[in-house]
């Protein structure tokens, strides 16, 4: 191997460090119009009224949208995957989040597109907001989401997502002590350099050219021709290289919009957000609520694991079934526990809604996984690498949902740190691989793990 | 007032590609007359190093040097699809699609200098961007003279495409959870030592060292390996210490709308990091690579947790551990409820503390 395995410098790193690479804010058009959006000033409101008219007759203002010019208003993030959309383009009636967008202006120049949504005139009529996941279920929560207020669309349409593996009442009926704990991560801004920004221009043969910072060209360009209902080759992305997205530039937050405004006016058009906005508008990564109890031997074997997910995923669903999924795929973390119990809800509130960002719905877990784990080494009196190297997964122990470990290597990696901090491992440890147990280390309950190869 | 040390330790794992798999890659390479390849592909570049990476790969596919290689990712025109650049699969199964797209060109070149030396094409191999006859390498051509010759001579582009994708593992119980296929492809592993130093009379939490050990499958790029775990090191440390967007959550009040009113981590909360890779190879993943991007911020939440734990003896399992947070904890020392074999901490952040019965969550004993 001569390339593959070598120090080569970046690609781009040379012009990203120059200030020589071209991102879309550095593109520009003659003739570009400017956009700004009008957003919800309220948490939970229906809208009673909404007229544009002042707005569109003001001098400068060459187009203004709103939920009535979208052909196709509702198209979801996992359309694609089969799960209904829930999240118009532009707010119809009702406004499920502070900064939603209503509508938005193109004029010609920032400064008079911002004038012309101050002249927006729009009625609402406050609604009560729920921003607890733990009292989303109550009879007497505010209603928040035309589906309730949480997911109903897993398969079977069923309300949570599940897992349910071994014999979870045995497990805690063996068990010599019980450990509970609830884990809250925070939400967090993707908080990239690059805030949202897109600019679309109309070609001459009719196609839209999108410079677009998504991290998803064609995730983006599916999304917008689906809202817009024009086949693939009305549009072209112009991308690849994007000023920070950390997940948040998943979500296609501006080039439909962009294009609708084109479209009206006829002229290029640049849409680019305000750090406010970015922070206060754009998704984030979601709060969770995890509920975890373990089952344990008092010699730190995990013989099972209970456990309860509220994700909040703010107003709408975006990718929150996606994430919640594959959060309960990984909710034992790096461990064997043969006996299991999950049940998770993607939980509506009336914040931001949020979205994928690095480590999506496993960033959770690892906390909540880990962190217990750490308090139950404390409870049981057990080194803190032992109890991890003792309960790792191996080669052909299953995951939560039946799959066999082809590649583990948390006995490697554990054993790495323990040398590096002078953490000295007993011998049993110190020798202890990833094959499939065997001896001491192959309790009566772990047995059923060893040597499947279903999923091989 | 004192300070106080502690350490904590995290192991975790993290899947590679988009959870059930279905989740397409495509690349394809053409080859220009003095033998220089363009590549073409739909990964956005989001600071990952996937232009580099994808470069690398073409380039000891088929076995030219690295600058020979050009990279387009700028247009969904020219470029074929690619999911997009999230789930840590834009060297694993972005890469796959690159490393198959140059198994074919690799494949016409030697064709064509099979013609051209009259050899048959599987007794030569490509070295450094020469078409060499094994066991014989005074018998060479260059894969410039080979792409000459395909333009001029044989009236042919060689061009190759190269597509991954793991079929779409579809959830056939819902009860359990059971899947029909592997939901997932490679699984990275990493773990995690934290030491920290917490302040008792401010509640300042300041992380001192991190180590850690990612098991990366094969370093394609160190360099940009450890930027990688570097640089999710410091998104972790804001995740345990610094960031939130509802500094009251789950009010919503406070919430911060500029740089200056929330705390991103910044150079000089930066720790010392030593980074460890080991090499446990994939069986799907481009010269045994697995991606480590994303899971490179979760190991230091936990493992900053447990050593505030170590430091001053309080379990604050609401984040980010902020100063406020650390002297609520001291002033109240609360201790977990116990009831037989049953230790229950937390109970106040509980549903079953705040819910009107709505939700709650049940242990059996």
């Amino acid at each position: 191997m001569k390339v593959v395995g070598a120090r080569i410098p970046r690609y781009d790193g040379v012009a990203h460090v120059t200030g020589r690479t071209t991102y879309v804010d550095d593109v520009s058009v003659p003739g570009t119009l400017w956009a700004k959006a009008l957003r919800s000033p309220h948490h939970h409101a229906g809208i009673t009224t909404l007229d544009t008219s002042k707005a569109e007759a003001m001098p400068g203002v060459r187009g203004v949208i709103t939920w009535k010019d979208v052909p196709l208003l509702e198209y979801g993030h996992l359309s694609a995957l089969g799960i209904p959309a829930d999240e118009p383009l532009l707010a119809k009636d009702e406004v499920r989040y502070r900064g939603q967008p209503i509508a938005l202006v193109a004029a010609e120049s920032e400064e008079l597109a911002a004038e012309a949504v101050d002249a927006i005139e729009v009625g609402f009529e406050e609604r009560p907001a729920l921003f607890d996941v733990r009292e989303a279920f109550d009879s007497d929560a505010p209603k928040v989401h035309q589906w309730g207020n949480w997911y109903p669309h897993f398969e079977g349409e069923m309300d949570r997502r599940q897992i349910r593996k071994g014999d979870i009442e045995r497990a805690f009926d063996e068990a010599d002590t019980i450990v509970q704990g609830v884990y809250r991560p925070a939400a967090i801004e993707h908080a990239p350099i690059e805030t949202q920004v897109c600019q679309v221009v109309p070609e001459a043969n009719g196609r839209l050219t999108i410079y677009s910072c998504t991290q998803a060209l064609y995730f983006s360009l599916g999304v917008v021709a689906a809202h817009l209902q024009v086949p693939l080759n009305r549009l072209k992305i112009v991308g690849g290289t994007t000023g920070g997205g950390f997940g948040g530039k998943v979500d296609t937050a501006t080039e439909t919009m962009a294009c609708l405004l084109v479209l009206k006016a006829n002229r290029p058009v640049k849409w680019r957000w305000t750090r406010e906005e970015e922070f206060l508008c754009s998704s984030t990564r979601a709060p969770w609520h995890m509920e975890l109890a373990t089952a344990m031997t008092k010699d730190g074997w995990i013989l099972g694991q209970k456990m309860l997910t509220l994700h909040d995923a703010g107003a709408y669903a975006r990718f929150s079934p996606y994430g919640l999924t594959k959060h309960s795929f990984h909710h034992t973390g790096a461990y064997s526990i043969p006996n299991l119990h999950f049940d998770g809800y993607v939980v509506f509130t009336n914040r931001t809604p949020t979205t994928a960002m690095r480590g999506f719905g496993v960033t959770s877990v690892s906390f909540a996984v880990e962190t217990h784990l750490s308090r139950v080494a404390k409870e049981l009196g057990l080194d803190p690498i032992e109890i991890r190297m003792r309960n790792a997964n191996r080669i052909g122990d299953t995951s939560p949902n039946g799959v066999a470990y082809t590649d583990p290597s948390t006995i490697d990696t554990l054993q790495a740190i323990a040398d590096a901090i002078g953490h000295e491992l007993p011998a049993d440890y110190r020798t202890m691989t990833n094959e499939p147990r065997a001896g001491e280390l192959l309790p009566e309950h772990l047995v059923a793990q060893v040597g499947s190869t279903e999923g091989h | 007032m004192a300070k106080h040390t502690g350490r904590g330790i995290a192991a975790i794992e993290y899947p590679t590609g988009m959870n059930q798999n279905g989740d397409p890659s495509q690349c394809w390479i053409k080859v220009k007359p003095d033998g220089r390849i363009d590549v073409f592909a739909g990964t956005a570049d989001i600071g990952n190093g996937s232009k580099t990476i994808q470069s690398q790969i073409v380039a000891e596919t088929i076995g030219v040097p690295y600058d020979w290689i050009t990279y387009d990712n700028s247009n969904t025109d020219s470029s074929p699809v690619c999911t997009g650049t999230f789930a840590s699969r834009a060297t694993f199964v972005a890469g796959k699609a690159a490393e198959k797209a140059a198994l074919q060109v690799k494949q016409k070149i030697l064709e064509i200098a099979g013609k051209e030396l009259e050899i048959d094409p599987t007794d030569l191999e490509i070295v450094d961007g020469e078409v060499v006859a094994k066991g014989a390498p005074q018998t060479k051509l260059s894969v410039g003279d080979v792409a000459a010759a395909a333009t001029w001579g044989h009236g042919e582009l060689i061009t190759g495409t190269g597509a991954q994708l793991k079929p779409y593992a579809a959830i056939i119980d819902p009860e359990t959870g059971e899947v029909d296929l592997p939901p997932h492809s490679a699984i990275s592993y990493a773990a995690c030592s934290a030491e920290v130093e917490v302040d008792d009379e401010t509640g300042e939490v300041r992380v001192v060292r991190l180590q850690q050990c990612y098991d990366v499958g094969r370093a394609m790029n160190p360099t940009l390996v450890e930027g990688q775990i570097e640089g999710g090191a410091m998104m972790g440390l804001g995740l345990g210490v610094l960031e939130n967007c509802y500094p009251y959550y789950p009010s919503v009040e406070h919430r911060g709308g500029a740089f200056g009113s929330y705390l991103a981590p910044g150079m000089e909360d930066m720790p010392q990091i030593d980074t460890i890779m080991i090499e446990n190879p994939s069986a799907d993943g481009p010269y045994g690579a697995k991606g480590i991007g994303e899971m490179a911020n979760n190991p230091q939440p936990p493992a900053i947790a447990a050593a505030v734990h170590d430091a001053i003896g309080v379990w604050i399992t609401e984040l980010p551990i902020t100063p406020e947070r650390v002297l609520r904890a001291l002033e109240a020392k609360t201790e977990p409820r116990r009831e037989g074999k049953k230790v229950v901490f937390d109970g106040e952040l509980s549903v079953n503390a705040v819910s009107k019965g709505g939700i709650t969550f049940e242990v059996p004993a």
